[in-house]
């Protein structure tokens, strides 16, 4: 009998990733677990990446993939400064990454990516992506394994839905968090995540994009 | 296509301090086409038990009337109603009896017993039970409702806090789960009472 072979060019490493934007901050968090099927490969795999003083990039999915994509990410962050002197703004490149993405629209990364940072004015603010380079601005996104726990939980604290005000207890406007809120947040999400889900677990990274105080 | 998610819909049980909760959505499905929205999916099979039928839409209505017909016999010759525990294990053993070609259904049972304690508990579609101390969850967007209900759980909470506990969980859930959602039902189980709630949902 003939036995077949057939070449996977993708894998799933599992985990998930996270980021809030605040008044002028952005809190971008996600776990250290790299996996394959039921085995761990490694506890401490970081998937949060620093890109300037106002990005941050967190990616998931195919680990080699996102791999490759920060690193040209990064190279192309470089070459913009040789070129033009300053850093890229956030807006910027979110843009690039989306081109980048969308390059490779018949072979994609199979990475979805969540960049955090804060914009031309100071404030938090946070794009997702999906793996072909469609992106948006949000004020929150999880995404990953454990997408699904996260979100209607994010949905519900940091958007504030199906929540009513009562007297003494006003319903503030989403995105108005101080930073400690917002990891206190983010620690409860990913510690509900790793209860639930076998992916996610041993270590979470949490990074916060702040505007320099004023002088 | 799984048949799981032919009709869609969704339901999740708490524990509380001297009481329980079981919330479902109404949503009734053929796939991405919603056919009604007042398709309640849990239904009382003693005065503090209660029984909800995430799944397929036939064998939620075969089995309502299967456990009815079974109670019924229950209480005739032992001239007492049934424990809510014992309701899980005849629930339990009703569809293991069907091994090799299941109801396609996913049981939460909430309940309190004659002593007082409250109970829940959920099994697969052949009768595994599952007798959880905090929550149950079934249904299309069972993954969501893990997500709000291991943020949003915690021990001793009072009737008034539980039903705030189960109904933010499950709003949550179903407006992140296509195939559930249009209306929710909440009934709150304590020894001298039930409270049923019908809440205010998204209707998309």
């Amino acid at each position: 009998t003939p036995i077949g072979h057939q070449f996977s060019p993708y894998d799933s490493n599992g985990g998930s990733i996270l980021a809030i934007a605040g008044p002028d901050f952005c809190v971008v968090a996600g776990d250290t677990r790299q996996s394959t099927g039921y085995s761990i490969q490694t506890r401490y795999k970081p998937k949060v990446f620093r890109l300037n003083d106002v990005a941050t990039l967190a990616t998931n999915g195919f680990s080699a993939d996102a791999e490759a994509l920060v690193d040209k990410v990064k190279q192309r962050l470089v070459f913009y400064r040789h070129n033009h002197g300053t850093h890229m703004s956030l807006n910027a490149i979110a843009r690039m990454i989306s081109t980048m993405l969308y390059g490779k629209r018949f072979f994609p990364y199979y990475v979805y990516n969540i960049l955090g940072g804060v914009d031309e004015e100071g404030k938090g603010a946070v794009y997702s992506f999906d793996p072909v380079g469609s992106y948006e601005r949000e004020t929150c996104r999880a995404a990953g394994a454990a997408q699904s726990l996260l979100q209607p939980f994010l949905d519900n604290q940091i958007m504030y839905k199906n929540q009513q005000p009562t007297p003494g207890r006003p319903i503030p406007a989403p995105g108005t968090y101080d930073v400690a809120t917002v990891l206190r947040i983010t620690m409860d999400s990913f510690t509900s995540a790793t209860e639930r889900h076998i992916e996610v677990g041993d270590g979470l990274e949490m990074f916060i994009v702040r505007t320099a105080p004023a002088a | 296509m799984s048949i799981m998610e032919y009709n869609g819909g969704s339901v999740v049980a708490m524990k509380g301090k001297n009481c329980v909760a079981i919330a479902t959505d109404t949503r009734l499905g053929s796939q991405a086409l919603t056919v009604a929205c007042n398709f309640d999916k849990v239904f009382p099979v003693t005065e503090k038990t209660y029984i909800g039928l995430a799944g397929l839409g036939s064998d939620v209505a075969t089995l309502k009337s299967k456990f009815r017909y079974r109670m019924k016999i229950y209480e005739m010759k032992e001239e007492r109603t049934m424990e809510p525990e014992t309701f899980a294990h005849l629930v339990s053993s009703t569809l293991y009896e069907r091994r090799f070609g299941p109801y396609f259904v996913e049981p939460v049972i909430a309940g309190i017993s004659s002593s007082g304690d409250p109970f829940i508990a959920g099994a697969d579609l052949i009768g595994c039970l599952n007798f959880a101390k905090d929550v149950v969850v079934a249904g299309t967007a069972s993954d969501k409702l893990y997500g709000m209900a291991e943020g949003l759980w915690e021990p001793d909470m009072d009737e008034d806090q539980l039903f705030e506990c189960i109904s933010q969980s499950l709003l949550g859930a179903l407006e992140r789960d296509a195939l559930s959602g249009w209306g929710a039902i909440v009934r709150v189980i304590t020894p001298t009472k039930v409270i049923e709630r019908t809440l205010k949902a998204r209707m998309d």
